[in-house]
């Protein structure tokens, strides 16, 4: 084993970041691992804006926030953990400003904030349509001035769990070749979602669920893993994401017939509704024939071509290069397609796993603050404000507690595994088993879900886990050897799949993210105001539940 | 929600397929490209050709998965969003740097174009399309990147207050992605590889244009360093290579305003650019013949003087006096009074004009580039001693 | 024949006269009917806008109200600096109303006529490289260059950025190498034709400049070429004037003739030695003349 490290955070999106500048700020002895550099991860794709009750568009406070959030988690969202979001957003945001974040302005100078899907208030705090991108910025600014160690180009493949405690990491270094086994008193996984299971999503490559299946095959329960957010607006074919902040702006959603369609889904809230009701109404209009070539119409040629130019660039961007549309001049194809994982790594307030020495955050985590489904605008509060507190008390932690151990075998044992997938000269390609995961997870484990469809899914699953065992990798060089680290994501997809079909069978009701109109159309509160948790046990998934906390708010019939 | 029979579903799942684009349907069209191979472990540099099928709204990166996962898996390249926001996948196309993801490919193969495809300029590489980053995040953090606020801190605990219109100065260095395009370049870096170049000239600018930093006197005198903003040569590569929009050559001439603004001007470059606004301001034509000292000095001037007089010879250094005045000139002298006064001094001269200059429509120049020879990239493009 | 605008700039009025004169000769020549401008001043160049912008945006103002006071719609250009720093002014004028108005409050103060945004500047290059102007070029060209190889250089600001420019692809320029074609020379190509001669920082990075400026030199040479065409009479100061220093620098000599757009144009069209004014050139043109005379 070489370095040694108080807390090692693995990935460098927002979540990572944060995470580190305060584990650095309390004193800890701080490293990140990342498999790109830390300005490449994908929360600086996100566009639309981070959720505060600042209060400086309107009367607002974080227990509106908080009642928001609760509601449009369809009432699955820990409420013990939605309050202290909403609670520590503001302060959280004011420090990012402070940072030095370039945040669009009010009229008097401060952060402007927007309407966002259902939000009471609007209290989206954003910078132009690029939000992300800018938040990635000041972290990694932040990060610099405080010249905190970056593995950068470091592969994260496996957690060393001796002595009932993570112990380090386990990683691949891309830029030059071989395993390093890296010891920490603490880790934090921030290695963000796993959009891409599916075919259609909005995700980047690089969002293959690493940090989920590290933590699950190191004995940690994964928490409502069935639900993946769809989000309404995804590109046509690409995928890509095209911001909720459009309808913020006063977009509508047509379709073939240039309807706005959600007068009879979400007749208050319309195009402002939740992400889970919107997908679910264009898929309908989609399946009963009203779209056009399989999507709607997003339209923003009534909000003129100056706020589109000065708000709205990137998306203008977006739609020009990919689908070759203007949207000054044309209304954008849009359709569902994965986005947000509102399950993970089952994690406490502190982000603190069941695992002595393990955290998570961000994306990766499930504590719960978004239930079944997410606000658009609350998952860069997550990172930032739960990143902070996982931060905060892994530095604690580890300052006041002693040494690490990586034993020999943890590292020989991935060595010797590495081998046998290296040496093998006979197999199947990677992308095969890859492009039917996601084709088939799209079928059968999209928006509108099925009995038959999960159970099918199941089975196919276990088909290609069986083909992976012999995927080959053609690329046996040591620099950069993408091939390899590619195989690699694609056995983490496969082990999520495997949890999110059990979980998905297993929840017998429709909320939220998971709709099963054909079985189960209703919300079953009886029944299932409940988290599932998977484990593994060595072979496969095995599942169990978890009340959702609740207190202030109980279960209210959901509409927009 | 009602209820629907299996066939609905299944037809509307299909639907879902065909649009999502994931490779397997649609129409198609078949794309050749050369690639420059490289193995570092080797030292062995190849072009190779390779030619697949591709969906029609293929960009380059997607070619390249397609050749990466069915041709050659030892086919190494940086990706991640693939939607122009994450900067991995910069590399060159015919000797022009761009972001894979960005790059139709229909147009070029329907303009019958093979293009060549290569790592970055300016930078090592370390195997076929990927370089070594180091020295890039070198430059980056030289600058200190990271706000240093000033004496002002929000009363409240909240958010600074500053306007729209003042944290517009910095919108457009606030779009850089770090993607090397603009780096990969740059013909100043390929002289002077010590060069800070447009990428971190550009955050530094994001940083002076700040209202909220405090650090803009100690950071322009860091920047007028010998490699730094004078050492810029203005070909514009940068701004034409940018897939953000960024214009680092602006930035870098906002630099220029503040420092001068600021009086640092000691650097040559600095004196070159105010003997030109001298000119304009006194004769309205420059003053050719005392640029040089006004420049570089009169000690310098005077090692110059052969160099001069060959100059002079040729009729190229004509006599300061009678100097060569235009007419109407005081016009010229009366605008230069105004501009003084009508607080768009500084960078802010060129901040003003970004507005007119975004409603320009890009004209699509979609197609193949030109045909460059098939020579080496990684290769020093010509021998250049000159110690 | 087409009535423009003539904007020299400085090098044209100065150390480059010969451009001017050789300018002025051949417009008649290939339909140019020029209005010279009179009270106008220096664009600018790169350094103004660097170090006073919001003064290099009033200087290109009132140089584009003048020409449009002379009823023209066609400011003709011979710079390429000249031609960006203009184009630049131009759009940023057009384009933004109350930016429009503030400079124009400002020229009117001073007497200057105020500028509508009616003009449009094109380099001579732009104008003779196709349509009438080609076709007009062709008949004047009629000594012809004899299969002279010429090797084009473009240099920056005529090609970048292309969104101010746009004459064409600024990858795959053509316009000199038609222009040389039809003049009856042999265009020769190698690829730091639309790289950077150093020119801007050639004093105050003389080093980091001769890096650049080699490169055009050394490629033209070893493309065989007799002689370089550039429509920008700063890339023909560093190619021609600092061959000398290149010299110094790295003992390589080589002599390569440069001419400006004009000059080479004109030699086709017959134009007189005090119109052509050769003997200004640093690097001598004399091995061309010898190799047309033959």
């Amino acid at each position: 084993m070489e370095a040694k490290h108080d807390v090692l955070i693995v990935g460098a999106g927002c979540a990572g970041m944060r995470a580190a500048i305060e584990a650095h700020d309390a004193g800890a002895d701080v490293a990140i691992i990342s498999k790109i550099h830390p300005v490449r991860s994908h929360s600086g794709a996100a566009e639309g804006g981070i959720n505060a009750a600042l209060g400086n568009a309107s009367d607002d406070d974080p227990e509106k926030h908080a009642y928001d959030t609760v509601k449009g988690s369809d009432y699955l969202g820990d409420q013990d953990a939605i309050q202290v979001l909403c609670d520590e957003a503001p302060g959280d945001v004011y420090e990012l400003e402070n940072w030095g974040a370039v945040f669009s302005r009010t009229e008097d100078g401060r952060i402007a904030q927007r309407p966002f899907g259902a939000a009471g208030e609007p209290r989206t705090a954003y910078a132009a349509d690029i939000t992300g991108h800018v938040l990635i910025q000041v972290l990694y600014e932040q990060l610099v001035k405080r010249d905190i160690l970056v593995y950068e180009e470091y592969f994260a493949w496996r957690l060393v769990v001796d002595d009932d405690r993570c112990q380090g990491v386990i990683s691949w270094d891309l830029v030059n070749g071989g395993l390093h086994a890296i010891g920490a008193k603490t880790v934090i996984l921030a290695t963000g979602g796993a959009g891409r299971l599916y075919a259609g999503t909005t995700n980047a490559y690089a969002c293959t669920g690493d940090g989920m299946t590290m933590a699950l095959q190191a004995g940690v329960a994964l928490k409502d893993m069935e639900m993946m957010q769809f989000h309404p607006t995804t590109l046509s074919p690409s995928g890509v994401l095209i911001t909720e902040g459009c309808r913020g702006e006063g977009a509508y959603l047509l379709n073939a017939d240039g309807e706005r369609f959600l007068k009879r889904y979400a007749p208050n809230a319309m195009e402002l509704a939740s992400r889970d009701v919107i997908s679910r109404a264009e898929q309908t209009e989609i399946d009963e024939g009203r779209g056009v070539d399989g999507s709607v119409l997003l339209d923003l040629r009534h909000l003129g071509a100056e706020r589109i130019l000065e708000r709205l660039h990137g998306t203008r961007e977006l739609s020009m290069t990919f689908a070759l549309v203007d949207p000054i001049h044309d209304p954008i194809p849009v359709r569902p397609g994965s986005h947000y994982h509102m399950g993970g790594v089952d994690t406490d307030v502190w982000g603190l796993t069941s695992l002595e020495g393990l955290y998570a955050a961000g994306e990766v985590a499930c504590v719960s603050v978004h239930g079944a489904n997410r606000l658009g605008g609350n998952a860069l509060m997550e990172t930032i404000t739960y990143g902070k507190r996982s931060g905060r008390h892994a530095a604690e932690w580890a300052l006041s507690n002693t040494t690490v151990t990586v034993p020999p075998s943890a590292v020989s044992d991935a060595e010797r595994d590495l081998r046998t997938l290296l040496d093998r000269t006979d197999g199947e390609r990677p992308w095969r088993i890859r492009d039917e995961l996601a084709t088939t997870m799209h079928e059968n484990f999209g928006v509108f879900r099925r009995e038959s469809q999960m159970q099918q899914q199941g089975e196919i699953v276990a088909g290609l886990r069986e083909r992976y065992e012999r995927v080959l990798v053609e690329d046996k060089g040591n620099v950069f050897n993408t091939d390899l680290t590619q195989a690699l994501e694609l056995g983490f997809l496969l082990d999520l799949a495997d949890c999110m079909v059990v979980c998905g069978l297993a929840r017998k009701e429709s909320r939220g993210a998971h709709a099963r109109p054909y079985d189960y159309p209703d919300r079953d509160d009886e029944n299932f105001l409940r988290h599932t948790l998977v484990t593994w046990n060595g072979e496969g998934p095995v599942l169990d539940w978890r009340p959702v906390t609740m207190t202030k708010w109980q279960p209210q019939v959901r509409s927009y | 929600m009602e209820a629907r029979d299996d066939d609905e579903m299944a037809t509307a799942g299909a639907q879902l397929l065909m649009a999502a684009g994931n490779g397997s349907s649609g129409p198609t069209m078949d794309v050749a490209l050369k690639i420059w191979r490289f193995d570092s472990e080797t030292g062995e540099r190849e072009l190779k050709q390779y030619e697949v099928e591709a969906p029609e709204w293929s960009c380059l990166l997607d070619v390249l998965d397609i050749v990466k996962d069915r041709v050659d898996g030892t086919l190494s390249y940086r990706k991640s969003c693939r939607m122009m926001i994450c900067g991995s996948c910069g590399m060159r196309m015919d000797g022009a740097a761009v972001l894979a993801c960005k790059e139709r490919m229909k147009p070029i193969v329907d303009a019958g174009h093979v293009p060549v495809i290569s790592a970055m300029g300016n930078l090592p590489i370390l195997k076929d399309l990927v370089v070594d980053m180091g020295p890039f995040w070198d430059k980056f953090k030289a600058m200190k990147p990271w706000l240093q606020p000033g004496f002002d801190e929000p009363a409240d605990g909240k958010e600074y207050r500053v306007s729209q219109e003042r944290m517009n100065v910095i919108h457009k260095e606030a779009l850089c992605i770090n993607c090397g395009c603009c780096v990969s370049e740059c013909n100043s870096m390929e002289s002077d590889p010590e060069f800070l170049g447009p990428q971190a000239l550009a955050k530094g600018m994001r940083f002076v244009g700040d209202a909220r930093d405090g650090a803009t006197v100690e950071r322009l005198e860091e920047y007028n360093s010998e490699h730094g903003i004078w050492d810029c040569t203005r070909c514009y590569f940068c701004n034409e290579r940018c897939p953000k929009g960024v214009d680092p050559r602006d930035a870098i001439a906002k630099l220029g305003a503040e420092s001068i603004k600021h009086g640092i001007d000691r650097d040559m470059g600095a004196k070159h650019a105010k003997w030109f606004v001298k000119s304009a301001e006194t004769t309205g034509w420059l003053r050719e013949t005392e640029l040089v000292p006004k420049t570089q000095g009169i000690v310098s001037s005077i090692k110059e003087m052969k160099f001069a007089m060959g100059l002079a010879r040729k009729g190229k250094v004509p006599p300061p006096f009678p100097p060569h005045v235009a007419d109407r000139v005081e016009e010229s002298r009366k605008l230069r009074e105004l501009t003084k006064t009508q607080g768009r001094d500084g960078a802010l001269g060129i901040v003003q004009g970004e507005r007119g200059l975004a409603r320009i429509e890009h004209t699509d120049r979609g197609g193949a580039r030109r045909d460059v020879p098939e020579t080496d990239p990684t290769e020093p493009p010509v021998l250049r001693d000159l110690s | 024949m087409t009535t423009v605008a003539y904007y020299k700039g400085c090098l044209a009025s100065l150390s480059a006269k010969e451009l001017d004169t050789s300018t002025q000769a051949l417009a008649p020549k290939v339909g140019l009917d020029l209005i010279e401008l009179e009270s106008v001043t220096c664009c600018g160049a790169g350094d103004i806008h660097e170090a006073e912008p919001d003064y290099y945006l009033h200087l290109n103002a009132r140089i584009l109200a003048y020409a449009e006071a002379t009823g023209s719609d066609t400011l003709m250009t011979v710079c390429n600096v000249c031609t960006l720093n203009l184009r630049q002014a131009n759009f940023q004028l057009q384009n933004d109303e109350a930016l429009l108005a503030r400079i124009n409050d400002n020229l009117a103060t001073v007497g200057v006529p105020r500028y509508s945004g009616g003009v449009e500047v094109k380099h001579l290059l732009w104008l003779i490289a196709e349509g009438e102007g080609y076709e007009r070029l062709k008949e004047a060209a009629h000594k012809g260059l004899k299969g002279l190889r010429v090797a084009p250089f473009y240099g920056c600001q005529i090609l970048r950025p292309s969104k101010l420019l746009g004459f064409e692809d600024p990858d795959r320029p053509w316009s000199l190498e038609a222009i040389i074609e039809a003049c009856g020379g042999e265009p020769v190509d190698y690829p730091a034709k639309i790289k950077c001669c150093g020119f801007p920082i050639i004093q105050a990075r003389e080093e980091t400049a001769l890096g650049e400026l080699i490169q055009p030199l050394e490629q033209a040479v070893e493309a065989g070429a007799d002689a370089m065409v550039t429509p920008c009479p700063l890339c023909h100061l560093s190619l021609d004037a600092w061959q000398s220093k290149l010299k110094k620098a790295t003992g390589r000599d080589f002599k390569m003739p440069i001419l400006h757009l004009s000059q080479l144009i004109g030699v086709a069209a017959g134009l007189t030695d005090s119109e052509l004014k050769f003997k200004r050139h640093v690097v001598s043109v004399g091995p061309v003349l010898e190799k047309l005379a033959t």
